[in-house]
């Protein structure tokens, strides 16, 4: 066997938290991109820039307020408990948490380029064509901008995949809880088990090609949306 | 159709402010750019709210700062054909035209698919995909789509402007089976003298954002006579040519006329300016021009420093201009007869 049975369980929780994170992206990333494409408000420039804070923030310092914030004294630990949900820190739902945070720029921003580049027009021919605003964005505005999503949901599960240091401060350490792929290789060599993390690193070096390679073969433009002014 | 606007709207440094009453189911509106009648267009379709004021459109308030209301674009029931057509690139013609279809109440659905897809000429185009349009066909498709939703009142908002003049001019039907076969009253908005006298009989004239007043077209276009650089354009429709040494003769009316091009079509349409009418008051023994009129005129009319002379041609009508001098020294008169000179090379055949 290439793989031992720790890393084959390493993988499948990585699959799973970048999937879950993709699917709860798509659904908070369309409202928060929409409104970042269209509105005049003096907010925009402020709610645009915390969206875009994780793309220069290090992992670490997300994940120390994120771990300050679901701990048993943060707001969010208040919620749980009073909830009675165990704390979220050192959970699999606590990473998704944090790993939603951590990768919304590169879903947003790729949706609000798209949604840009189509502007009003199409949206106010709907108007007068009697659909209503939904009905305009789901007849209109969505199929307008699949590329933009197809974009923004690859970068979003390849950058899930990619995550390490938000990972260690809210999740730790923990096999089939927290211990996705890049935790895995850090544990590997850590060990001293330097073939171990060879075939792990090897898998997702080859993932991550893949997936930069059908992004740039199927839209050469793609990556450079991540990185706007 | 009726409609009523009071509105006011300030955008930056461009204030508007309008007071009118309109009747009739061909209004046009006429401006040059940035006179605000695309501001005025947004207003009328909801899609941009007036700072404050009321729309009646027959009856019905579509807006009302007042009385707090403000339908949305969908409750309209206003649709509008822009100057760029604006489809949806990811549906196919036919789904174009039923877009709005399907979202228009069954109760006011009045447009049948066959019938606008014969007028409009689209039966071949149906399946095709947006992108393999050409200009003039995206346009007619946007056309049949804002009229397959049956509105009860639609904006053509400088349809012809992102077209060229051969397109321009075969558009210009289908425009107008808009209230000749379908029955759908309608706001035509146009910088184009030329296209306001075919599209609309009542005009707005619109200045900087307020109305200067209204009026016929051909009443538009007489005022404007002196202002214009190309005069007064007499809009001639002539009959199937036949060649005649080196020039081409046209049936117009009781009358005939040379003209320098030829055209391989029944009817057609022949620009001529005011300024290229030259008037004798008694019969030139021999002038260059190839056609000389024996016209009586009809009526005279002020327009700036210049005079209009309208003239009778053997039931056809042409408006001359002339400087009041000439008016004196030939003894123009309403009723008098008088010899107009045309030089074949002066008409323009408009395409289409």
């Amino acid at each position: 066997m290439l793989l031992g049975d720790s890393d084959i369980q390493a993988i499948w929780l990585t699959v799973r938290l970048a999937t879950i994170v993709t699917v709860v992206l798509l659904v908070v990333g369309t409202p928060i991109a929409w409104w970042l494409a269209r509105s005049r408000s003096r907010w925009k420039g402020p709610i645009a820039a915390t969206v875009a804070l994780p793309l220069i923030l290090p992992p670490s310092v997300l994940g120390f307020y994120m771990l300050l914030a679901m701990g048993e004294n943060g707001p969010v630990g208040h919620l749980t408990r009073a909830l009675g949900i165990e704390p979220l820190p050192f959970t699999f739902w606590g990473l998704v948490i944090a790993s939603v945070f951590y990768s919304l720029p590169f879903m947003v921003q790729p949706l609000q380029n798209v949604f840009e580049s189509i502007g009003n027009r199409p949206m106010e021919v709907a108007a007068t064509l009697g659909a209503s605003p939904l009905d305009a964005f789901f007849s209109i505005a969505l199929p307008m901008s699949l590329p933009g999503y197809l974009t923004a949901s690859i970068l979003t599960f390849a950058h899930t995949v990619g995550e390490f240091g938000v990972v260690l401060m809210i999740g730790g350490n923990i096999p089939g809880v927290s211990r996705v792929a890049s935790v895995q290789i850090y544990d590997h060599v850590e060990a001293l088990e330097y073939a171990e993390a060879h075939r792990m690193a090897a898998v997702m070096l080859i993932f991550s090609f893949l997936v930069l390679l059908a992004l740039y073969a199927w839209r050469p433009n793609s990556l450079k949306m991540t990185r706007r002014d | 159709m009726k409609l009523s606007m009071r509105l006011h709207k300030s955008l930056g440094r461009f204030k508007m402010s309008i007071d009118v009453t309109v009747l009739g189911d061909r209004v046009g509106i006429f401006g040059m750019s940035g006179s605000g009648k695309s501001t005025l267009v947004s207003m009328l379709a909801g899609l941009l709210e007036p700072d404050s004021g009321e729309i009646i459109l027959d009856g019905e308030t579509l807006f009302c700062s007042v009385g707090k209301i403000n339908l949305r674009p969908e409750q309209r029931r206003i649709a509008i054909v822009f100057q760029q057509h604006a489809l949806f690139p990811h549906l196919s013609v036919r789904n174009n035209l039923l877009y709005g279809y399907k979202r228009c109440p069954a109760e006011y659905r009045s447009i049948d698919f066959d019938t606008l897809a014969e007028v409009m000429k689209l039966n071949s185009l149906l399946d095709r995909d947006i992108a393999n349009l050409s200009g003039g066909e995206k346009q007619r498709v946007a056309l049949g789509r804002a009229i397959m939703a049956s509105p009860r009142l639609l904006l053509m908002d400088e349809p012809l402007s992102a077209l060229d003049d051969s397109l321009r001019f075969q558009i210009i039907p289908y425009l107008k089976s808009v209230s000749e076969k379908f029955k759908i009253p309608y706001l035509f908005i146009s910088h184009s003298l030329v296209e306001m006298r075919l599209m609309a009989d009542t005009v707005l004239a619109f200045e900087s954002g307020a109305i200067i007043g209204q009026t016929s077209s051909e009443q538009l276009a007489r005022n404007r006579m002196s202002a214009s650089p190309v005069g007064y354009i007499n809009l001639l429709k002539l009959g199937a040519p036949t060649a005649m040494s080196g020039l081409f003769a046209y049936p117009w009316g009781a009358s005939s006329l040379f003209l320098s091009t030829g055209s391989d079509r029944d009817e057609s349409m022949a620009e001529l300016s005011s300024k290229d009418i030259i008037l004798f008051k008694q019969h030139p023994e021999a002038t260059s021009a190839r056609n000389l009129l024996h016209c009586s005129v009809r009526s005279l009319f002020n327009s700036g420093r210049k005079i209009g002379v309208e003239l009778e041609c053997a039931g056809n009508t042409l408006i001359a201009e002339v400087v009041q001098d000439a008016v004196d020294e030939l003894g123009i008169t309403e009723g008098s007869t008088i010899y107009a000179a045309v030089k074949a090379s002066a008409f323009r055949m408009l395409p289409g």
